[in-house]
């Protein structure tokens, strides 16, 4: 290790005291920015902090996040908790136990050698003495210690840490005894369980409320709550409120504003106002002429050209969102289960235009995150109604259908991809132009109108354009730049405008749709010269611990024999060609029927050093589950009216009987940077399958997801 | 709308509530007697997330209504415990880490324990049966099929 970098997080927290709390002696508590969104990062945080410290795992407690005493990290999302508050809280860790341990030494007069260094105490062999970190912990040097942003190798070499990576995650016990809280849970006396009333569709205003059902209502001690158009109902009897909601359905009119557009949602994409930007190599937008596509007339270059196509995705938590907020002498406190909980305070205070030192957030967990879901929404919502009621905590809950029909979905997407390829099996020429809505709505102190109820509290329904986004591989350009050493490319983003759904980040942004596209069609290259997969992806890579982890994946893959009828796919990225490397191999049977069965999968990720091993498998299991999930069976119907897709059935998900053997490796980089893991999986599983299909089917199937009706709508062209 | 008197018994304890006949149990459950292990996901029977036995069988409490469940023995995942001792599916997850944010968890080890209550070997085709209607959205299924094989070794 030459030097560590304490990440972003150490500039803006950069003393001791702003991560760790030793008030509770032989218990060790740590402050973090990012939050548990079903991927374990508490524990994560924890092992590290053990490992460096010396401090036992079962010692260390990660405070949940609360605006009023967490440092503010941003975002739990892109791939960054490990590679932002991992990096700030190891950072933390080495300074504080040199500098115990310098301490020690002073007050203990004692050699190293005589040291004895247990569950955060040490003691003098000869004398019996002994100091501990909670001592260290009262002193003024501990209180003023900065944390260097950089750590050079003097510095390192008194640290000698040794990766434990055995460990009992933090909640599980209280996951598998039920007894693991998440907003849903919450019960406070007198408090109100609060449905939204919602409209059918996006853009609807409300026009009547029948004066019988208000009666019904006031008779059964249920309150309506109406503001603008946004209507909801409380009550101190849960089932009630749900009762009552599907009377409410009956007796609340709306007028509809304009209808959902329901042209073939691929069409609008290429025919749609749109504003076009040159991504460059390095992954940056800039709004600069495009130049034409190349065509190529010479003999020994062969050229190829593919539309690849995603359709609308959703995040789908199995738990609707939740949150629960109380306004109490002018001030909020709100449960959320949001991965934006600063943004969410400061969006919250403006609304209300009230001093953000008057609202507080505190995380709560909810049913799994991707990314934007309706967790802003629903605490936005709670915090509306809560306003009106002072003193009384409102628990807001989302119905199944609210979930599937108003959070904000992954865009559909389009990718145009032209190639060419010479004798040597070069490619020489690489065009990818990418369409999508915007991935980037996330609702903020400036662009209050992103959330859903919004335009629904202040009866404006007018349409806003969503601008570009244009540093690196942001939004629908992530991953559009490929890693490989291509000699010409041209790389095209297209942010297309009045698309029918509401749009935001779901997991890998643009990332999924344009490795899937990238790596089938890289393939589909290879094959006219008739080069293995993994040659042509090796022969156009420069990075050795890229090239490393195809190695390992051909190996892992060669150790076991082929299924009979089976074909196998590859395809390999690394994340925002920064974050963790990702290879997969995919082993699948097609039925008679097109059901696609997938036999086995293998990931072979390097995602830096390792931090918790079982945690990095975990996320990239369950980002390949996710990925082939929406690869084989996902898509948002919908028509002129509303969202069809309300439910699990009319929105298929992969369930247990679909889930392959799993073979993962993961490559330690003991000493480099933590590269985040969470999305690295789910492009080069996209892109594994339809490899692997391409092979069964002997033909490209350019339209996701892979189910029978596309699959044959394809095969008859 | 007007009230009935309904005695459960969830987890080896009886209390009499007074509910609307058309209550699901879920929400008896979870709000009468304040066990929020059972989760609810979708009150549609298509998630597997409010699953409880009841009389040894797996049932999805969403809609099924808790006025039918008198004189019936309902235990929910804060039940399973054996002489305060996970059971040993709970222990199985716990060893295994078997979870992601947990949502879905209580209602698939709900099913798996109903399925080796009443056989101790299952085939793979009778785990399948068991999970069935069981989603997950963050991919803990290959987590959570290696901790149900160990107990099949075991």
């Amino acid at each position: 290790m030459k030097q560590f970098n304490s990440g972003p997080s150490i500039n803006t927290y950069n003393k001791l005291i702003h991560w760790f709390d030793f008030s509770n002696h032989g218990i060790l508590k740590v402050y973090s920015g990012k939050v548990d969104i079903g991927q374990h990062i508490s524990s994560t945080l924890a092992l590290i902090t053990s490992n460096i410290t010396e401090i036992k795992y079962d010692q260390i407690e990660i405070i949940k996040l609360s605006t009023d005493i967490s440092p503010d990290e941003g975002i739990t999302a892109s791939s960054l908790s490990v590679a932002n508050s991992g990096s700030a809280i190891k950072a933390a860790s080495i300074a504080l136990k040199i500098n115990f341990l310098n301490y020690a030494l002073e007050n203990l007069e004692i050699k190293n050698e005589d040291i004895l260094f247990e569950n955060g105490v040490i003691k003098d062999k000869n004398s019996n003495k002994t100091i501990s970190y909670w001592d260290f912990a009262k002193t003024d040097k501990f209180k003023d210690l900065i944390i260097p942003e950089i750590f050079d190798e003097n510095y390192l070499k008194k640290i000698n840490y040794q990766n434990n990576q055995k460990i009992e995650l933090k909640t599980i016990n209280e996951i598998v005894t039920g007894k693991y809280k998440y907003v849903h849970d919450i019960n406070f006396p007198n408090m109100l369980h609060a449905r939204i009333v919602r409209p059918p569709s996006y853009h609807c205003k409300l026009i009547k409320i029948n004066e019988d059902f208000k009666k019904r209502l006031f008779e059964n001690e249920i309150t309506l709550f109406v503001k603008g158009s946004f209507v909801a109902i409380l009550s101190l009897d849960e089932f009630l409120v749900v009762k009552f909601l599907e009377i409410a359905r009956n007796n609340i009119f709306w007028e509809e504003n304009h209808q959902l557009s329901n042209d073939n949602v691929f069409n609008s994409l290429e025919k749609h106002e749109k504003e076009t930007l040159l991504v460059k190599s390095g992954g940056e937008a800039f709004y600069e002429e495009i130049p034409k596509k190349k065509s190529f007339d010479d003999p020994k270059i062969k050229s190829l050209s593919k539309i690849f196509k995603k359709s609308y995705l959703m995040h789908g938590p199995i738990g609707p969102s939740a949150s629960c907020a109380i306004y109490d002498d002018n001030e909020f406190t709100i449960f959320s289960h949001s991965q934006s909980i600063f943004a969410l305070k400061y969006s919250i205070s403006k609304y209300f235009e009230i001093d953000p030192d008057f609202v507080t957030l505190k995380f709560m967990p909810g049913s799994g995150c991707y990314g934007h879901n309706g967790a802003d929404d629903v605490a936005f919502e709670a915090s509306v109604i809560a306003k009106s009621y002072p003193g009384r905590h409102i628990l807001l809950k989302w119905t199944r259908a609210d979930e599937h029909s108003w959070e904000p979905y992954g865009s559909a997407s389009l990718n145009k991809v032209f190639g060419a390829i010479n004798d040597y099996g070069e490619i020489v020429y690489w065009s990818n132009e990418a369409y999508s809505d915007t991935y980037l709505s996330r609702p903020s102190d400036i662009e209050l109108n992103n959330f859903t109820s919004y335009k629904f509290l202040t009866n404006n329904f007018a349409k806003t354009k969503s601008k570009p986004k244009t540093s690196a591989h942001m939004g629908i350009h992530r991953n559009l730049d490929p890693i490989y050493k291509f000699k010409e490319t041209r790389l095209v983003k297209n942010l297309v405008h009045d698309l029918p759904l509401r749009t935001s980040a779901l997991r890998t942004l643009g990332a999924f749709a344009n490795v899937t596209a990238s790596e089938s069609f890289l393939n589909d290259l290879a094959q006219i010269k008739n080069i293995d997969p993994f040659v042509i992806r090796i022969n156009h890579l420069d990075d050795e611990r890229a090239i490393d982890v195809l190695k390992n994946l051909k190996k892992k893959m060669e150790f076991f024999k082929s299924k009979e009828d089976s074909f196998r796919g590859i395809a390999f990225s690394r994340y925002k060609n920064s974050a963790a490397y990702c290879a997969v191999g995919v082993e699948l049977n097609v039925t008679e029927d097109l059901q696609i069965k997938l036999n086995h999968a293998w990931i072979t990720v390097d995602a830096g050093e390792i931090a918790y091993e079982d945690g990095i498998k975990a996320q990239v299991e369950g980002g390949f589950i996710q990925a082939a999930s929406w690869t084989l069976y996902e898509e948002v119907i919908f028509d002129s009216k509303e969202i069809i897709s309300k439910d699990w059935d009319s929105y298929k998900i992969i369930g247990f009987d679909n889930i392959p053997v799993f073979t993962t490796s993961v490559i330690d980089q003991k000493g480099s940077p933590y590269l985040g893991v969470g999305e690295a999986v789910a492009g080069p599983t996209g892109a594994a399958i339809s490899n692997a299909l391409c092979k069964a089917l002997g033909q490209r199937i350019k339209i996701l997801p892979f189910t029978k009706e596309n699959i044959t709508k394809e095969l008859l062209n | 709308m007007s009230k009935v008197e309904c005695e459960l018994k969830i987890n080896g304890l009886s209390k009499k509530i007074n509910i609307y006949n058309d209550k699901p149990l879920v929400y008896a459950i979870r709000n009468d007697f304040g066990l929020t292990g059972t989760k609810l996901g979708c009150g549609l029977e298509q998630c597997g997330s409010c699953a409880v036995i009841i009389d040894g069988e797996k049932k999805l409490s969403c809609n099924l209504l808790a006025i039918e469940c008198e004189k019936k023995e309902i235990i929910t995942v804060e039940g399973l415990k054996i002489d305060s001792e996970l059971n040993h599916v709970q222990e199985a997850f716990r060893n295994f880490n078997a979870a992601q944010c947990g949502y879905c968890t209580s209602g698939i080890i709900i099913s798996i324990t109903a399925l080796f209550d009443k056989n101790k070997k299952p085939s793979s085709q009778e785990i399948q049966n068991a999970l069935d209607g069981h989603l997950c959205r963050c991919g803990s299924h290959s987590v959570v099929l290696n901790a149900i094989e160990s107990l099949k070794e075991n």
